[in-house]
């Protein structure tokens, strides 16, 4: 059995202006251990997706239908009490922002041990001698001495390891994690990278892994779902999907990075921009700005899976 | 030599408070230590060339961009535009080089409409007239591929990336000849930045301009410069072509950063390989002696520890400043 099976989730926005359907019929399954990359640009679905996963969607949002089974235990509508249970326990998240997410009034040690404490006792010197274990794992030397820090006193780098840290306390099963290193440099990126994967690695712990960047998601992730517009338009092996992508869109984006082109050379755009989600056109919300577009892409494309490819695209590229 | 600068150094030091002045005089211990932006930076641009500026945030890298474009005095050294220096005192004194900056949203004032924004440039320097303002405005908006009808409209009516085609727009009608931009694609959407890399391209190419990119990803700065500089803590660590630079780095830096960065993996057997450069920025209050990269460099000695390597020309015209390489 799978850890996590979403089937036919979907989160919308009740706001003045209209219902925004951020997330619209995204289905997919995690094994244990795996790491699946969410990637998509803003506005595609992808942190909310993350945020419905962990209930954490205020209102005007709500999940408005479909099924989340963690460990066949369903998600959605699950009492309040019953979900902090499982959330930060089971099931943990990583934010971008670690300066926000952090308390800045409590030492890095108190506010560890107040997510220890939040799910069973423990003595105080307990607590603390659990949050300096785990800071050491995720690569904070001296971590013993460093508890009574605050978080103005760690770089950014060094406060997305406390973040990373407080995620793994209790052993989750599964982290959610929303594009935890898109504020950082390159050179600490490259470290919270190599430390997650191995982390990944030897607890078993599943991860979703939130990102804008490709090649972030390409060098760490298992399996990659490709969003527009609130619902999946690929899915499928990471390295084989981005090597050959199905999906006009998936294709667009590769193209769209300088790495894909030699240099000095104009890259092969999309045109147009992202639709706003309040006035989707009617079909593939992509249609606008594919190249491969004609009269029956107004209608709502089938999902097809070929060789565990998921496509959902009325015209997509030739399997290579 | 459109745009030169020679031992350009930046330092900021902290206003004291009144209160930590009394305190000082009365022989309390006070915070002095500037920081080192910029040090000793030395650079040409020839014309028509594409100078990119690499580097990690704190390297620098933004407040050089900012001496060169006039917009602040360097503390020592010297800068030339177009053979004239961009400041007179404390004021930017050409019209020569403009400035395209990161957030489109805070370099556009909310409250004018963007063809006024893109006019009052201009019509202040008498570049043009108030009566063919307009006309003026509509065609830089075609030229960055937006509907001239929008010079009526309020930046909040725009996207991320169409305001930086404003920000283009506007930077251009001032007909620089050196055009700086400071992280102009970083806050982007990837479709949205591959257009904006394209729209960059082709003005470059039909205007003949010069420019100073200046951004931290390194993928993008190969794709539109000529020559890139890398920036550590305030200094140049290696300049050179950007071909060489990225196929064979020589400074320990340099092949960090380049290794650091996540490559699309496209099949199983392309296995990932993180080799991340170990430790953190020092802080630039008290930059390590020596080679302030040595603390985290694997090939560092004494030597390093001791004394600065200087930024020295190899046999094939890369700079690079390193004892090892």
């Amino acid at each position: 059995m799978s850890l996590l099976e979403v089937r036919d989730l979907r989160t919308h926005f009740f706001t003045r202006a209209g219902v925004v359907k951020a997330v619209e019929g995204v289905s997919f399954s995690l094994a244990k251990g795996e790491i699946l990359g969410l990637v998509g640009e803003s506005g595609s679905g992808k942190s909310v997706t993350g945020f419905s996963l962990i209930g954490l969607v205020d209102p005007p949002g709500r999940i408005a239908g479909g099924s989340i089974r963690f460990e066949g235990r369903e998600l959605v509508g699950l009492p309040a009490q019953e979900m902090r249970a499982l959330r930060g326990k089971r099931i943990a998240m990583v934010f971008q922002d670690p300066a926000a997410t952090l308390n800045p009034v409590l030492s890095i040690g108190q506010q560890m041990a107040l997510a220890v404490r939040a799910h069973g006792r423990a003595s105080e010197a307990a607590a603390r001698d659990l949050a300096a274990r785990t800071l050491t794992r995720v690569g904070i030397p001296d971590a013993a001495a460093r508890l009574d820090a605050y978080p103005h006193e760690f770089s950014g780098g060094m406060r997305q390891r406390v973040a990373i840290a407080t995620a793994l306390l209790h052993g989750p099963d599964l982290i959610i994690a929303d594009e935890p290193t898109t504020a950082l440099d390159v050179s600490i990126q490259a470290q919270i990278l190599a430390e997650m994967k191995s982390l990944a690695k030897e607890t078993g712990t599943a991860l979703v892994w939130i990102s804008h960047d490709l090649a972030t998601v390409s060098s760490l992730a298992d399996r990659v779902l490709v969003m527009y517009a609130g619902r999946i338009v690929e899915a499928g092996a990471v390295g084989e999907t981005l090597r050959a992508p199905r999906h006009p869109y998936t294709r667009g984006l590769l193209d769209s990075l300088p790495a894909m082109a030699r240099p000095g050379e104009k890259l092969n755009q999309i045109p147009g921009t992202t639709p706003s989600l309040l006035s989707l056109p009617p079909g593939c919300p992509f249609a606008p700005r594919c190249p491969r577009a004609d009269a029956t892409c107004a209608t709502d494309p089938p999902d097809v899976v070929t060789a565990g490819r998921l496509v959902r695209c009325h015209h997509p590229l030739e399997a290579s | 030599m459109i745009l030169q600068a020679e031992g350009v150094t930046k330092r900021f030091s902290p206003r004291l408070s009144i209160g930590d002045r009394i305190a000082g005089a009365l022989g309390a211990k006070v915070d002095r230590r500037a920081v080192h932006a910029v040090t000793d930076v030395s650079l040409s641009v020839t014309a028509g060339e594409t100078l990119g500026l690499v580097g990690e945030s704190g390297c620098g890298k933004s407040t050089l961009g900012r001496m060169l474009a006039g917009i602040m005095p360097p503390t020592e050294g010297r800068v030339m535009v177009a053979g004239a220096a961009p400041m007179k005192g404390r004021h930017k004194a050409t019209t020569r080089i403009q400035t395209v900056f990161q957030d489109p949203f805070a370099s556009l004032n909310p409250r004018m409409r963007i063809g006024d924004s893109i006019a009052e440039g201009p019509v202040t320097h008498g570049l043009t007239t108030r009566a063919e303002a307009p006309r003026m405005v509509a065609e830089w908006l075609a030229r960055v591929g937006l509907d001239p009808a929008f010079a009526t409209r309020f930046p909040h009516q725009f996207s991320g990336g169409q305001r930086q085609r404003v920000a283009i727009a506007r930077a251009l009608a001032m007909q620089p000849d050196v055009l700086v931009c400071d992280e102009p694609v970083a806050s982007l959407d990837v479709s949205i930045q591959a257009q904006i890399l394209n729209l960059f391209l082709d003005l470059r190419r039909d205007l003949g301009l010069t420019c100073l990119f200046i951004s931290h990803d390194l993928s993008v700065v190969r794709h539109v410069s000529d020559r890139v500089a890398i920036m550590y803590l305030g200094r140049i660590v290696e300049a050179g072509s950007a071909a060489k630079v990225y196929a064979s780095p020589r400074h320990p830096y340099t092949q960090g950063l380049l290794d650091s960065v996540p490559k699309l993996r496209l099949s199983i057997d392309d296995v990932a390989n993180f080799k991340p450069i170990a430790g953190e920025l020092p802080s630039p209050l008290s930059p390590p002696s020596g080679c302030a990269f040595h603390p985290r460099c694997p090939k560092a000695t004494a030597l390093c520890r001791a004394e600065r390597p200087a930024l020295t020309a190899r046999d094939d015209g890369t700079l690079v400043a390193c004892h090892r390489a």
